[in-house]
């Protein structure tokens, strides 16, 4: 295969058209110029020739028909109430997605019921613990509370007196 | 681009606007070559007429949203890519039967059969459809991005700029995959092109 941009260029075109008329004296003189390029040249013009001659697929007599009778059907389809719509497309679009989320948001769900009866029993417990706990003196016992704590209490030293005294 | 400089385009713009005339206008023009993409991709006639259905299907549904941005043989070819190879991935997923694995009852059978329209004595129809099949068989075997670049590539109304478009490549990436997947035709074909077998009525 040549690197030549001449031969590069015409052979690019033969793989989409037949070249015209100019393009194949041109390429005629650049073979005529280099003659080890033709067997190159000779297998693209052969595989050109076979690809070209490949029959068309086959298209059936009331292909557009048919097209026309599909469209219609799509038209209808898009005609019909929108309500209708949303109760028919989104789900069947997005029922996996809310399936998995509503497993996902179960389980946070449980998953947090779970934490929160753990934390009413951990409460439960110490709620327990402190009822076991011995009860308290009475508050009579404190009624003369006041009485007594002013008997504790001293008046202020005299300081004129001790003067005198001293 | 403007309407005027793709009378396609300008039919488009009619599709849009509701006129079912310029639809099958469309239609006509472009069943055969979309047939052609999707019967090449996918190797078998009833998936490609189904899809070739549903391209043209798209392109009536997606009417609203066309804008005249490119040529519309670009923009349908393009419908007919993502059409084809979603169709091979979900082969690919589904592991379906194709018709590249011929049923055992089946296998002296040739691999595809078309009409052949042009007119030939026997010896040369027998010859013709022989090499056809080979030519189909080695264009299926190349992997699927060579392959569409190549049957693309036969399209004439498509340039090697629209083709990279197509295929979402440069243009350079495009010639490159058509070289690629010709070369390998080349190697695969070699003794049927060395002895000039096909060259055909002319």
């Amino acid at each position: 295969m040549s690197d030549d941009p001449l031969y590069n260029r015409l052979r690019e075109q033969s793989w989409r058209r037949q070249l015209t008329g100019p393009e194949q004296a041109e390429l005629r003189a650049w073979l005529s110029a280099h003659p080890e390029a033709q067997a190159d040249w000779e297998a693209e013009a052969e595989l050109n020739a076979s690809l070209s001659r490949l029959p068309d697929a086959p298209v059936p007599g009331n292909f557009t028909a048919r097209v026309l009778q599909a469209v219609e059907h799509e038209a209808a389809a898009g005609l019909r109430p929108r309500e209708g719509k949303w109760l028919v497309w989104p789900w069947r679009r997005w029922l996996p997605k809310v399936a998995f989320a509503v497993v996902i948001v179960g389980a946070g769900f449980v998953s947090y019921q779970k934490v929160e009866a753990a934390n009413r029993r951990k409460l439960a417990e110490s709620v327990a613990v402190v009822s076991s706990v011995s009860s308290l003196p009475s508050p009579d016992i404190l009624k003369d509370f006041d009485a007594i704590r002013a008997l504790n209490s001293t008046p202020p030293p005299d300081e004129e007196l001790l003067m005198v005294f001293q | 681009m403007s309407p005027a400089a793709d009378p396609d385009a300008a039919l488009m713009l009619r599709v849009k606007q509701g006129d079912a005339a310029a639809f099958t206008e469309l239609v006509d023009k472009y069943k055969q070559p979309v047939m052609n993409v999707a019967y090449r991709m996918l190797h078998d006639a009833t998936e490609a007429e189904d899809l070739a259905q549903a391209v043209f299907v798209q392109v009536f549904k997606a009417a609203d949203r066309y804008r005249v941005s490119s040529k519309f043989s670009t923009w349908l070819f393009t419908i007919a890519r993502n059409l084809c190879l979603n169709e091979i991935r979900r082969r690919d997923r589904h592991q379906a039967e194709s018709m590249e694995a011929p049923h055992p009852e089946q296998e002296d059978q040739p691999l595809h059969q078309f009409e052949d329209t042009q007119t030939v004595s026997p010896p040369e129809r027998l010859l013709h459809g022989e090499s056809a099949d080979k030519i189909e068989q080695a264009l299926a075997e190349l992997p699927e991005n060579q392959r569409l670049a190549i049957v693309l590539c036969r399209q004439e109304e498509l340039s090697y700029e629209e083709i990279a478009q197509v295929l979402r490549c440069s243009v350079s990436a495009t010639k490159s995959l058509i070289h690629r997947g010709r070369e390998t035709l080349k190697l695969k074909l070699k003794p049927y092109l060395q002895s000039g077998a096909w060259h055909g009525p002319k």
